[in-house]
């Protein structure tokens, strides 16, 4: 090797060296900040426990929740761990990838590694509820008198509540004030598929694009999808149904007159929602959460609408607290104190200010309502929304909906005829059900 | 009468050389479009996202994501870069050795090791995930470094033995018999001409033990979403929430994320060009 | 007389000798073995750990029928065969196995071309060769998730850079992700584009190992290009290009991201593949079904075990002949 390649070679070590140490160095500064705060929340109506003082003297309590987009120093954090101070113990906060919540918490479950609070979507509440992970209400002292039913509903498996709403989020169909008027459409007469086609067909003409949703092959396409479904009439229990085929007919037909555009079929709902933000569509069915962005360009918002005139039925997101099982069935009764503080009204409405979700129960949900009219749209939506593992379904919907994104893509890229991937879809689910 | 004739042969040579430069920065250009293209993501605003068509280059852009990604992916970018530096230690001290040993050693079984090392490599990474999250519950080692650089270490170390196996079977018998007859132990042999004499292979194994560990995801997302110091892969995750995702951040991260590792690329691509595989490859 | 009694004892002297001979041989064979295995037993100890284990669980959790709630108590049933019998007739796995078949050919096909192309363009000698070669090896740099996402911008129907420049061109636009067609195009160009660094530098560097005299003697020769590298270049390559493809093979069989991020899988099962097949019975479902998950990852390993027996094969007529 020459002289000059083994300076290099030297110089090559040498930076290697640097920028490990520098490496080490930064990694150990920002550490860990999951450790408490140390001061006991100063807002609250309550009162503060005496023994909140000290901070930590309790233990550790794991904390996980599907919020990654909050690190250590956001008011979240702040507010969890305020929690678990008043309650007398530290919190640890783990933020995930909600999709892989579900299987982290299957898997800390089965090595007895599983979190003293578990926070999830709640579609996978039942999943966990049916492996045997998480303790009811009944187990773990957690009260649930105040919440709305409805809201309530994806909790309840079996007569048995397995967890607490943090807050509730819902879809209704926004619109660009501007292309409406352009187009000469009255938002006021969107009142059934009939007259919203039309509508589209008119901004069509003014030549803006008609409508965004998200019809991707995850469980968002189906959350976007259930408002159509239900509003026809349509039942999660047989999805290839006249009814269930209708709602699919209708974002077909959209797709084939141009009223939709094709990236629906992969939109997440944050890029139906960028597509929307461009100005050039008339209406996007998206979620409570994109209220502020949209009051930023103007938009407004409508209930979606049935077929055949009123509001469609539309399902609730929101995650759930949990109480997971644990070897030491004493500690749950701190995590049930540690998540009564954060549903306590105060807080609960801190926090679905903070996510842009609507509170779970009534005096929450007059607390956001004055201070922000604007909510009332979405407290009536909320209002009657319906819990997709509602009507007994339970670990069955997530088997039928995987089949029903799988059969709506189909139908949207031209695969089959919406009856065909109907069919094909519910056979598919009816197997898939009496398997497991 | 020589250097005349020389002299139009050179400057042929020379324009030649400079029609392949141009040629070559062109295939560079394509193969780096999306590259680019990322960039210019990185610097859009959210709301022209989705225009149609989209800006070439960034008008009415942004830096807000750069100052997001300033602000808070420094740790997570340090964590990346001692996990990097730590799957290289590890790949390096136990495939030289054994591809040393499979090289010239000639140990009863190296044909069967070969193939199951080859097998080893067909796992998917997922079932290696599943694997290591029990065993590491067991050992306390969810969520730390050190786990993650052992499961990083399982990309990088079979591909490793199969290079330095490669190398070093050209190494010339007869310098190790001539260090034998010095009376050096094996050990003394690999250590002091082996190693010095394999460096191309080194940097090889370690430029691609760096890669891997430094783009990998699954095992980042399985075994240390709970840990306190992440890599820059999970980082990325603090742009992806529930129903948002901040994109011009996502790739602003990405960007930032690249340039030490490009850096080093630039500094190891002459040892890595000078000769890895060659030959036969030995089982 | 003393002659024969000379070479007598000398034959006598040479027996005891000849063995201790053999014996020090034999202990000298031992030591060299010992030395051997000593260089080598931190792999296997690694490979047991690391290796053996999960792979050990991914076979316990195919032959038995878990469901969440087994998964968790561990207490499933015994299933011998059942769970694969059960994938194998899903409707998906026909779908899978042929997409999987296209996507792991194609690739190969055009990383293993373009990247020996490349590697053979960067042979010769012009300025700014060492950073266009370096450069090249940034895809590789980028975590998959921004590499799958940056293509999924690209090729987006409405606003993506690539429709638009077939618009420009006068060309029609194509649904690159979301027609059950093009999709696993897509999904290929992706994965091609990442795959040609690793090509590249493989055989980059099996090229800087033919040594120059070979070349030299071609062109005396009067031996053109072309007939070069076909002649002399590419047969030399072989044994590498082997390996190559071999890896290449393993690898993208097992190829997920890229695949999960852009389309995951659809429309429809256009686009999935086995390894996307296994992800999404497990971790892309709320309620997961690891069994079956399972018994496609073992598939998988199957098939690219299959194909390593076929290259051991293939590589031993090449040295044999």
């Amino acid at each position: 090797m020459t002289v000059q390649a083994s300076r290099k070679a030297r110089a090559v070590g040498a930076a290697l060296l640097t920028l490990g140490t520098v490496a080490a160095l930064a990694a150990c500064s920002s550490g860990s900040n999951s450790s408490n705060t140390g001061t006991p929340a100063s807002t609250g109506a309550g009162t503060s426990n005496a023994s909140s003082t000290a901070s930590g003297s309790g233990g550790t309590y794991n904390f996980w929740d599907p919020y990654p987009q909050y690190n250590a120093t956001s008011d979240w954090t702040k507010l969890v761990e305020s929690c678990g101070t008043r309650s007398g113990v530290t919190i640890k906060r783990t933020g995930y990838d909600t999709t892989a919540l579900t299987t982290q918490a299957l898997l800390a479950a089965q090595q007895g590694n599983a979190p003293d609070i578990l926070l999830v979507d709640n579609p996978v509440v039942s999943t966990l509820a049916k492996a045997g992970a998480l303790t009811t209400t009944a187990q773990n002292g957690l009260s649930t008198g105040e919440i709305a039913t409805n809201i309530l509903g994806a909790g309840v498996i079996n007569g048995s509540t397995y967890g607490v709403p943090i807050g509730a989020n819902t879809l209704a169909l926004y619109y660009n004030p501007k292309i409406l008027s352009q187009a000469g459409v009255n938002p006021a007469s969107i009142t059934s598929w009939s007259t919203l086609t039309a509508a589209l067909a008119k901004v069509k003409a003014i030549g803006k694009t008609g409508i965004t949703f998200s019809g991707i092959n995850t469980e968002e396409g189906s959350f976007q999808f259930l408002p159509w479904f239900w509003g026809s009439g349509a039942n999660l229990t047989n999805i290839d149904s006249p009814q269930a085929v209708a709602a699919l007919t209708l974002w077909t037909t959209w797709l084939k007159d141009g009223y939709a555009p094709n990236s629906v079929i992969q939109d997440t709902q944050t890029t139906a929602w960028q597509e929307f933000q461009t100005g050039n569509v008339a209406f996007a069915e998206n979620g409570t959460w994109q209220k502020a962005t949209a009051a930023q360009m103007g938009a407004k918002v409508i209930q979606i609408p049935a077929e055949n005139g009123g509001s469609a039925p539309v399902p609730t997101g929101g995650e759930f607290f949990t109480i997971p099982v644990q070897k030491d069935s004493s500690r749950y009764a701190t995590s049930a104190k540690i998540v009564q503080c954060m549903s306590a009204t105060d807080n609960i409405v801190k926090t679905d200010n903070t996510l842009n979700y609507i509170a779970p129960t009534k005096a929450g949900q007059q607390a956001q309502e004055s201070a922000d009219s604007s909510l009332s749209d979405w407290i009536s939506a909320v209002g009657v929304a319906k819990a997709r593992t509602g009507d007994n379904l339970g670990t069955k919907y997530p088997l039928i909906s995987q089949q029903l994104w799988t059969a709506v893509q189909k139908a949207e890229s031209g695969a089959a005829t919406p009856s065909a991937a109907l069919s094909a879809a519910q056979s598919a689910a009816a197997a898939a059900i009496s398997k497991g | 009468m020589t250097t005349n004739a020389k002299a139009p042969a050179k400057r042929t040579q020379k324009r030649r050389a400079w029609h392949l430069t141009a040629l070559g920065v062109l295939f560079t250009a394509l193969m780096l479009f999306p590259v680019y293209w990322m960039i210019n993501v990185s610097l859009t605003q959210a709301g022209n996202m989705r225009k149609s068509p989209p800006n070439l280059i960034p008008i009415d852009g942004t830096l807000d994501g750069y100052t997001v990604v300033l602000r808070q992916q420094l740790p997570y970018l340090g964590t990346s870069l001692l996990i990097g530096i730590g799957t290289v230690a590890l790949t390096l001290i136990l495939a030289a050795p054994a591809g040393y040993s499979l090289a010239k050693l000639r140990p009863r079984g190296g044909g069967l090791l070969s193939f199951l090392l080859l097998i080893a490599q067909m796992i998917p990474a997922i079932v290696m995930a599943f694997g290591f999250y029990a065993i590491y519950i067991k050992l306390g080692l969810l969520g730390s470094v050190w786990g993650l650089i052992l499961a990083d270490s399982t990309i990088a170390v079979p591909f490793g033995v199969l290079i330095f196996t490669a190398f070093m079977t050209r190494i010339p018998d007869e310098l190790l018999q001539a260090a034998k007859i010095d009376g050096a132990g094996p050990l003394r042999t690999f250590g002091s001409i082996v190693l010095p004499v394999s460096r191309n292979a080194i940097v090889t194994v370690s430029l691609f033990a760096f890669l891997w560990a430094w783009s990998d995801f699954l095992f980042a997302n399985t075994l240390d979403s709970g840990g306190s110091m992440q890599p820059i892969t999970l980082g990325i995750y603090a742009y992806i929430g529930n129903n948002n995702q901040q994109w011009n951040a996502i790739m602003a991260t990405a960007v930032v994320a690249s340039v030490p590792a490009a850096v080093l690329l630039v500094l190891a691509q002459k040892y890595v060009a000078a000769g890895v595989t060659a030959g036969a490859v030995k089982d | 007389m003393t002659r024969s009694t000379e070479s007598e004892a000398g034959a006598v002297n040479a027996a005891p000798a000849k063995r201790r001979q053999a014996k020090k041989n034999k202990a000298q064979q031992r030591k060299a073995q010992l030395a051997a295995w000593g260089f080598i037993a931190p792999v296997v100890i690694y490979l047991a750990a690391a290796y053996a284990y999960p792979l050990y669980r991914n076979i316990d959790l195919s032959i038995h029928s878990y469901t969440v709630t087994s998964f968790v108590t561990g207490n499933a049933p015994f299933a011998g065969f059942a769970e694969y019998t059960g994938i194998f007739k899903n409707a998906t796995f026909a779908a899978a196995l042929l997409n999987t078949t296209i996507f792991v050919f194609v690739s190969i096909a055009f990383q293993f071309a373009i990247g020996l192309a490349l590697a053979v363009f960067f042979a010769k000698r012009f300025r700014l060769n060492t950073l266009l070669r370096a450069l090249f090896l940034v895809p590789w740099l980028l975590p998959l998730l921004v590499s799958a996402s940056t293509w999924s911008w690209m090729l987006n129907s409405d606003s993506g850079i690539v429709n638009a420049f077939l618009k420009a061109v006068g060309a029609a636009p194509i649904d690159w992700l979301t027609s059950p067609t093009w999709s696993l195009i897509a999904v290929l160009i992706a994965n091609i584009w990442i795959g040609i660094p690793f090509n590249l530098v493989i055989m980059y560097s099996g090229l800087q190992s033919i040594p120059d005299d070979i070349f030299e003697a071609a062109s005396i020769d009067g031996a053109g290009g072309w007939q070069r590298f076909w002649r002399i270049t590419f047969p030399l390559l072989r044994p590498v290009s082997a390996i190559t493809l071999l890896l290449g093979f393993v690898y993208t069989l097992k190829v997920f991201d890229i695949i999960w991020i852009m389309t995951r899988g659809g429309p429809a099962t256009s686009s999935t593949t086995l390894a996307i097949w296994s992800y999404q019975l497990s971790f892309g479902s709320f309620l997961p079904d690891f069994s079956s998950a399972a018994a496609v990852g073992n598939v998988l390993i199957v098939v690219a075990f299959v194909f390593a027996l076929v290259y051991i094969r293939a590589r031993h007529r090449l040295e044999t002949t």
